[in-house]
């Protein structure tokens, strides 16, 4: 695998997981379309955990072509984990990620490369139109719907894998545990463009199997990281805040009237369970309010290594003194 | 590199029409002056014409630099890059509405001396509406004066000036702007109001209203836990739990009462609320305890303010 001395202009990054498809023959699919339209490009393919014949076909194929790269995960990190290795490991311009399976036409990721208008600084691509049983559509609405709701965010394929985008968004934006789904909304929020393209699906796309329950309680914990990412980093006081003032003042108000109730209407206090609801409220809204206080502390002590804003440009007079 | 005596920095945010005027008079202001200025202005993703008009005039003077944003952060964040990048061993800060006089800065620059770091306007008859504006102002500086410990009269108006070595030392993220003055007392900065006159909102709408209020409050208590309880979030914490104890206390006392009485049985709903509370105390001692290990992992050092504030005295005191 020899380092050519002059870095591509795309490099495109496979994570490639437990879904994986026909994988070599996969691989020479996306070179050939990309061959086919001239694009320089390199390809680095991040094993997630040790897949030893894997590895070996790949090696093969990277004494042939020596635009592959190989980096193998000594043990399974997760998709997010992997695609930060192979950003890092990247040297392009831009960066494009593909699945390891077949979501898109190979051909289409050519009409991706070509999209971008001066502006955009991060396009994703939306598998349209779509397959799928009327079931699958009805939990992609669900979906996308609940992340609409929570982010007021509109898009239509989070979990498309393809997407093309320029170093700085994955220089500026850390994905972690399970939110390279959401690398999108991140982007965006921190001021890049992000534009949806529509791609042809592959005929091949089909996910066998079914989602678990467990993957159903994952993506819904996911969207509320986000949620709260998105909102509340740098003022967690206001989430919790809220929250524990209307639980503790709903407690306050119950307390209050029973013993109002009880001084002066002499209704007995002691054998009344609202009284223990009126109390829980009042302890569970003062924790919570409490987590907001230390989440504040955490947020005041990490603060100096924030920075909450990018600057694009400066622009000066060529006469200044100091340029 | 030749040190400016002067940085002035004005986020700007759909300002379209204020702009140039806001150039035109901080410019005039300072062009009276010998002073050796510079003017930040930060564009914070404004969606008019904003960052045209204002890339135009830094063409123009050298003097100006033009900050432009990738997005809309907020005021808070376009101050704390003008900051950043300013290079004036002082450093002003204003509105780019308008409001704010300009010609108010070189007498403003004169207080900071050996005993001042920052300096910050008071305004004089201002020109908002009674009910909406200047009643809540009112009370909010009443509050936050007693909350953070800085007695100041008009924490809403934003021109203000600061020592550079200080103001840049400060932490500033989230919606700070309003609270710099307490933020910067941690350090150990010494604040001195100074008079200002105040226009009437020429152009655009005013991006305030009243629905900041439980926002605002709940800043406040933010603060009052940052500063006020500064590397002691225990005690703070510890603060908080003594009504619940008490509260147990209570509880427990009257569950417990009726034993001493023949034949009189525990009251278990008294017990429960009792332990509950008691419960809750614990819990909020704990959380101080985590406070502390917050304060230890952290990288703010505050000792390192109180030298710091050590050495510009010395500084100063060379001068």
């Amino acid at each position: 695998m020899n380092e050519s001395a002059a870095a591509p202009r795309y490099s495109i990054v496979i994570p490639v997981g437990r879904r994986v498809d026909d994988f070599v023959e996969l691989v020479s699919e996306y070179v050939e379309a990309l061959d086919s339209a001239a694009v320089d490009h390199e390809i680095v393919v991040v094993l997630d955990g040790q897949k030893k014949e894997l590895f070996e076909a790949l090696r093969r194929v990277a004494v042939a072509d020596a635009r592959l790269r190989v980096i193998e995960l000594s043990k399974e990190f997760g998709e997010s984990a992997a695609l930060a290795a192979g950003f890092d490991a990247a040297r392009g311009a831009m960066l494009l990620t593909l699945p390891a399976y077949y979501q898109v036409e190979p051909q289409e990721i050519v009409k991706m490369i070509a999209a971008p208008a001066p502006d955009d600084d991060m396009l994703i691509a939306v598998r349209w139109p779509r397959a799928g049983s009327p079931f699958d559509k009805l939990r992609r609405k669900a979906f996308h719907g609940l992340f609409k709701f929570m982010s007021s965010m509109k898009y239509r394929d989070l979990g498309c894998g393809v997407r093309l985008f320029k170093r700085a968004v994955a220089e500026e934006i850390p994905v972690y545990g399970d939110q390279h789904r959401f690398l999108p909304a991140l982007a965006a929020r921190r001021g890049f463009r992000v534009r949806e393209v529509e791609v042809r699906q592959s005929p091949k796309d089909r996910f066998r199997g079914h989602y678990r329950l467990r993957e159903y309680l994952h993506r819904f914990l996911d969207v509320l990281t986000v949620f709260f990412l998105v909102r509340f980093t740098k003022k967690p006081l206001r989430f919790f805040g809220t929250i524990g003032f209307l639980a503790a003042g709903f407690g306050a108000i119950v307390t209050a009237v029973l013993v109002v109730q009880r001084l002066f209407f002499d209704i007995a206090l002691a054998d009344r369970p609202a009284l223990l609801l009126g109390t829980l409220l009042v302890v569970l809204g003062v924790q919570t309010f409490a987590l907001g206080l230390i989440g504040e502390l955490i947020i005041f002590t990490h603060a100096s290594g924030m920075k909450e804003y990018t600057i694009r440009r400066v622009i000066q007079s060529e006469r200044a003194p100091n340029a | 590199m030749k040190s400016l005596d002067l940085s002035v920095v004005v986020p700007l945010y759909n300002e379209e029409e204020s702009v140039r005027l806001l150039h035109e008079r901080i410019s005039e202001a300072l062009r009276r002056t010998d002073l050796r200025y510079e003017i930040l202005f930060v564009d914070d993703g404004s969606r008019d014409g904003t960052l045209e008009i204002a890339a135009a005039i830094a063409e123009q003077d050298p003097r100006l630099r033009v900050v432009e944003f990738r997005a809309n952060y907020g005021q808070t964040p376009a101050m704390a890059a003008g900051i950043d990048l300013a290079r004036g061993t002082v450093i002003a800060t204003m509105d780019g509405d308008l409001q704010n006089d300009p010609g108010d800065i070189p007498a403003m620059l004169r207080e900071i001396d050996d005993d001042t770091d920052m300096v910050v306007g008071w305004r004089q008859n201002r020109q908002d509406r009674l009910l909406t504006r200047k009643v809540p102002s009112w009370i909010a500086n009443k509050l936050i004066g007693k909350v953070t410990g800085v007695p100041i009269r008009d924490n809403g108006c934003s021109l203000k000036l600061y020592r550079a070595s200080v103001i840049k030392r400060v932490p500033l993220y989230s919606e700070m702007h309003r609270f710099i003055p307490a933020m910067a007392s941690i350090t150990g900065a010494r604040v001195k109001e100074v008079p200002v006159s105040h226009h009437a909102r020429q152009f655009g709408a005013s991006k305030y209203g009243l629905s900041r209020t439980w926002k605002v409050l709940l800043d406040l208590l933010s603060i009052k836990t940052i500063i006020g309880f500064a590397q002691r979030p225990l005690l703070w914490f510890g603060l908080l739990a003594m009504p619940f104890i008490v509260a147990s206390l209570i509880s427990l006392g009257a569950a417990i009462a009726p034993l001493f009485t023949p034949d009189g049985t525990l009251i278990l709903p008294f017990a429960g609320t009792g332990v509950l509370y008691g419960a809750l105390a614990l819990f909020l001692l704990m959380g101080g305890a985590v406070g502390e290990l917050v304060y230890a992992t952290g990288n703010v050092d505050l000792t390192e303010y109180s030298r710091l504030s050590a050495v510009s005295r010395m500084e100063r005191d060379d001068e």
